[in-house]
């Protein structure tokens, strides 16, 4: 009895192995999942933001009824381009379906990563789509310059366009009692009018933080002025006569009129600046716009009104859609691309309208009752012209590089011009380095 | 038939099994070394002499990468930074760390619960701290911006503000890690013998006499250390600054960390920013060397 019950050192490696063996088989027969059994399991990976606020609340539960099991991962927006691209590249295969910022479509694509929805079945050739939206989830592009290395392949669907954000502009109806303002000098007259009134305390506010912010913000004013990114050939033109004078007009006046700490101010703490009834006029995505008529959400219910951006030479805003894509090491690839079918299908897609989000089918702008005031102005705005940023994989950098200078200049209120040409010659040297010249 | 079955009992329980356990045993644990040390290494090593290129095969440039870290402005800059950022903050935590174990040295009512307290910092996590920092900082509803309101003044800016970025990004550094300074001091001053500053005392030193002669010459070997591991801690600093500033306003804040974590996963540059990691390792091995060298030093004097 004794001595069956000494440890000895074989009895250890034994046992070590047998628990090795145990746990290995364990592991690799595993036990069905509960979530796995209720449906076709379909893991979304999304970055958080207001505009999937309908998605989530209507869409999802819809979802379900159809049969799909879904699982919805947020992240923060300033870690989800590579945390998925690590995913996508290493295949390691966390999500079935990346909700994309568009402009990180060239990058994915680039990388090869994604699948071939339209060898999937998804007809990006539909007439319903809205086609600057639908033209994002193509690489190489179908239109524009290319990138080295694509000039020559086939435009391939991979990514479909998921929610169609784009900015329009917020104003305050009992400062700008007359509609929307239609220039930006009368965004700052009437603003500052609305200041005198003791209405509001700021004409306008804006994101300032370096990189994707200010360069978000600073964009549609720069499209206004009429300034345009680059040429065909991938040269750097931003910093034109007209692109200076946006630049200036933007860390100038815009500053001026804007909270005191607006160089630190990115999503959160200018939505609070216009939700909270400080400011009165605001360029944005679709996120915080969602939220003007909810009293627990905004201090100014029903005094938020909504309009195309104000224009220079043009009323031209940025896109910045929701992009769906399926990594190619999805583990269920088939229910992934079955639920895009379903979710741009007529039906789904007027489900999205009624709540409140921004559809991405031409029929859906068209419901009889959308679930936002925002739908349509959105429609509005895309007719009017909504851009989206430069297709080239390199997006990131090239935002980094300009949101950096623009922030120098917005710290000193002056030399928005200098700015952008400090930043074109980083562009193009960063670009002669990458190869595109 | 016994005594055989005896000898291979005893072949395969002792002489054979002796040889091979210990390898059997280390096994595990070199595979695991090899799989999480060696292997990245080298593979980062590889890495930093090839170039990836979106729609073009691999390409291996030598040593192209390193040496274009030297023209990289934003490279310049963000080693600038880092540099700035670990001499201010690793001085004023050795300074702080030692002033506080000096006071702690001596025991009063309540130093218990004192030196706990002072601890608390550095065991919480440190992107808590930065958000927490974040809301003192912050010009719009920020705690500081609050208090000035309170006495009648403006919004206080720290984070839209280059200088101030940097300072409250130091302050942040010097809160969470004094601690620790002031941990590893006490635990040398504690240590230190009690003999010779009797015999100071007896003889009518004067504290300060005391701290020059005695206190301070007696510590160094130990603030060396303190120094050399908040010094290669510092410059792996991310997370606060990741949460706090994001390297902003501008660049005034993008640390080293920051600008290889972007290059790296942002910018998918993938062998250029491992070229850099790789060269701030060897830049933070050769201050640990010169610190090790400075210590022997120190020692044989």
């Amino acid at each position: 009895m004794m001595h069956s019950s000494r440890l000895t050192r074989r009895s250890v490696i034994k046992g070590g192995l047998g628990l090795a063996l145990a746990s290995t088989a364990l592991t690799t027969l595993g036990l069905p999942m509960p979530a796995r059994a209720a449906g076709k399991k379909v893991i979304i990976g999304a970055f958080a933001d207001g505009g999937l606020t309908p998605f989530k609340q209507k869409i999802i539960p819809l979802a379900k009824e159809k049969g799909f099991d879904i699982e919805f991962l947020e992240d923060e927006y300033g870690v989800t381009l590579e945390k998925w691209f690590a995913d996508a590249q290493s295949g390691a295969g966390q999500y079935d379906l990346y909700l994309l910022d568009d402009p990180w479509v060239p990058q994915f694509g680039a990388a090869n990563v994604l699948e071939d929805l339209g060898a999937g079945g998804i007809d990006g050739a539909d007439k319903d789509w809205i086609g600057s939206m639908i033209d994002m989830g193509y690489w190489p592009p179908q239109q524009g310059p290319r990138v080295k290395g694509f000039e020559n392949a086939k435009p391939t669907l991979i990514c479909v366009p998921f929610v169609g954000d784009l900015q329009t502009l917020t104003y305050r109806n009992d400062v700008f009692t007359g509609g929307a303002p239609k220039t930006w000098d009368e965004v700052i007259a009437k603003g500052k009018e609305g200041v005198a009134a003791g209405k509001i305390k700021y004409p306008v506010v804006f994101r300032g933080v370096s990189g994707n912010p200010i360069v978000t913000s600073w964009y549609p004013i720069f499209l206004s002025f009429g300034g345009a990114f680059f040429d065909d050939k991938w040269n750097p033109i931003f910093n034109s006569a007209e692109g200076k004078a946006s630049a200036d007009f933007f860390v100038g006046t815009m500053k001026q009129n804007a909270p005191s700490g607006v160089v630190e101010f990115d999503s959160d703490q200018e939505g609070a600046a216009i939700l909270g009834g400080d400011a009165g006029a605001i360029i944005q995505y679709s996120g915080n716009a969602l939220k003007a008529d909810d009293p627990a959400q905004t201090k100014v219910a029903g005094k938020l009104d909504f309009g195309v951006v104000p224009k220079q030479e043009k009323a031209i805003a940025q896109m910045g859609i929701f992009i769906a894509g399926v990594p190619k090491s999805a583990p269920n690839k088939a229910n992934s691309i079955e639920f895009l079918k379903w979710y741009v299908s007529a039906e789904a897609q007027a489900k999205l309208s009624e709540a409140g989000s921004i559809p991405v089918k031409r029929s859906a702008f068209g419901i009889a009752k959308p679930g936002n005031r925002l739908i349509p102005v959105a429609l509005q705005q895309l007719d009017a012209g909504a851009l989206p940023r430069p297709r080239t994989p390199d997006w990131a950098k090239v935002e980094e590089l300009l949101g950096i200078e623009l922030n120098k200049a917005l710290q000193a209120g002056s030399g928005g011009g200098a700015a952008l040409d400090t930043a074109a010659k980083q562009v193009k040297d960063y670009l002669t380095t990458a190869g595109y010249y | 038939m016994q005594s055989g079955m005896q000898a291979r009992k005893y072949r395969l329980q002792g002489a054979g099994l002796d040889l091979a356990l210990p390898y059997l045993m280390l096994a595990p644990g070199l595979l695991i070394v090899l799989g999480v040390l060696i292997y990245p290494l080298w593979d980062g090593l590889r890495a930093s002499t090839r170039a990836y290129r979106y729609g073009s095969p691999i390409s291996n440039v030598g040593l192209q990468n390193y040496l274009h870290l030297w023209s990289d402005a934003q490279f310049l800059n963000s080693l600038w930074v880092t540099v700035k950022f670990v001499a201010l903050s690793v001085s004023f935590e050795a300074v702080l760390g030692f002033a506080l174990a000096l006071f702690c040295l001596h025991e009063f009512r309540g130093i218990r619960l004192l030196r706990t307290v002072l601890i608390i910092p550095m065991v919480v996590t440190p992107v808590v701290v930065a958000i927490v920092f974040r809301l003192i900082y912050a010009s719009d509803a920020g705690m500081l911006t609050a208090l000035s309101a309170a006495m009648g003044g403006g919004a206080v800016q720290i984070l839209g503000n280059p200088l101030n970025a940097f300072i409250g990004l130091v302050v942040l550094d010097v809160w969470e890690w004094t601690p620790l300074m002031f941990l590893i001091l006490l635990a040398g001053l504690q240590s230190l013998p009690h003999e010779p500053f009797e015999a100071a005392r007896v003889d009518g030193a004067g504290a300060w006499r005391v701290f020059a002669d005695l206190t301070f010459p007696m510590m160094r070997p130990v603030l060396a250390v303190a120094i050399v591991l908040r010094t290669i801690d510092a410059f792996g600093t991310f997370d606060q600054v990741f949460v706090l500033t994001r390297g902003g306003p501008g660049e005034a804040t993008r640390l080293i960390s920051i600008y290889g974590y972007d290059t790296a996963f942002k910018f998918q540059q993938t062998g250029y920013a491992a070229a850099l990691f790789v060269t701030i390792g060897l830049v933070v091995l050769a201050l640990a060397f010169s610190a090790i060298r400075l210590l022997r030093r120190i020692d044989a004097s």
